[in-house]
């Protein structure tokens, strides 16, 4: 169960992005998974509510939005969603397929909202 | 008032950088690093300790050996290769810092081969990279010849996979035919090494195929 690392990570990252546009609120975080991401997205959940308070972000969302698994081919140039994790191309039969995406977590964007400034500041 | 930055990055990469800046250094050093995954128990140990008999004064290899609690893995490879261990203390794989640390407490940094054998467990070690160039997937007769389908990420990043113990195929359900189509369907340039370590049955094949791919350690990791 490696989320906690990954969440942990995940905050520094969105520290940084908080910090270069001073003055704003974290809001949400919008996150990209795949089928081969090693990540399971509720207990990525479970981490960011356990994590996310003491990062300062307590009331910032987490949305993980689940992609499907895409390959392409070298061999037709064609792109295709392996069904089963099945990498073969389906239309040529070559061996040479690469994944292209569904396999890690996409840090999508970030929702800051600015913070209201008192009366007279 | 809100607004939306927009970052589109791999949270990983970072990680992966470091990583890939490790393999170059390696590269430039002429070792070939490769990364051993397994679920617990599957032979990973004792293929390191007959490779290091294989190869005796032939090639300098040094094992980093990762383990949740105790020394006892580096304990059974110190007397055939240099040997440390890293205790993760309940994290259930190897990062990138913790090979480095290991390294530098080797007692050479002139080596042919670095293996790490990392934490038993087919799920979180196949997330991370170690900085390897080659990472080697082993599964075991004992285990059953579903568990490519069923662990896929770590049959898919994987570049070998050596099938132990095929001294007990005669004991067990076990179909080298089966595992390897599944295997392949995954990841369709896959080596496959079926071997017995404790029989030294197909001990020779692996050690060439490690030595054949080090001889290609540039086209694998350009230094750049």
């Amino acid at each position: 169960m490696h989320e906690m690392s990954l969440v942990r990570t995940l905050l520094a990252q969105v520290g940084e992005i908080v910090a270069a546009n001073g003055g704003s609120a974290l809001r949400c975080v919008r996150v990209q998974v795949g089928p081969l991401a090693g990540v399971e997205p509720a207990l990525m959940a479970t981490a960011w509510k356990q994590l996310s308070a003491d990062a300062g972000c307590g009331d910032a969302t987490l949305e993980v939005e689940e992609v499907p698994l895409v390959a392409h081919c070298r061999g037709c140039d064609r792109t295709f969603q392996p069904l089963h994790f099945r990498f073969r191309c389906p239309t040529c039969g070559t061996a040479e397929t690469e994944t292209i995406s569904g396999d890690g977590v996409i840090l999508q964007s970030v929702v800051l909202a600015d913070i209201e400034q008192g009366a007279g500041a | 008032m809100t607004r939306v930055i927009t970052v589109r990055r791999d949270v990983a990469a970072q990680a992966k950088e470091q990583a890939e800046d490790f393999r170059r250094e390696m590269t430039r050093r002429g070792t070939l690093v490769v990364n051993l995954l397994s679920s617990p128990g599957a032979g990973k140990t004792s293929l390191l300790a007959a490779t290091a008999v294989r190869w005796s004064d032939k090639q300098r290899m040094a094992v980093l050996v990762g383990d949740i609690a105790t020394d006892r893995d580096a304990q059974r490879l110190a007397p055939l290769a240099p040997t440390v261990q890293l205790t993760t203390g309940g994290a259930c794989h190897l990062d990138l810092s913790l090979v480095q640390r290991g390294l530098e407490a080797l007692p050479t940094g002139n080596l042919d081969f670095l293996f790490i054998e990392n934490v038993g467990n087919l799920v979180c070690p196949s997330s991370h990279d170690l900085g390897e160039h080659v990472r080697v997937v082993v599964l075991s007769t004992t285990e059953g010849d579903d568990k490519p389908a069923k662990y896929p990420k770590a049959f898919r990043t994987s570049r070998a996979m050596v099938i132990s113990k095929i001294d007990l195929l005669p004991y067990f359900p076990f179909s080298i035919k089966s595992a390897s189509d599944d295997a392949l369907s995954i990841q369709p340039q896959l080596e496959i090494l079926p071997l017995s370590a404790l029989h030294a049955t197909g001990i020779d094949r692996w050690c060439d195929y490690l030595v054949e791919l080090r001889a290609r350690l540039p086209q694998l990791c350009p230094t750049r």
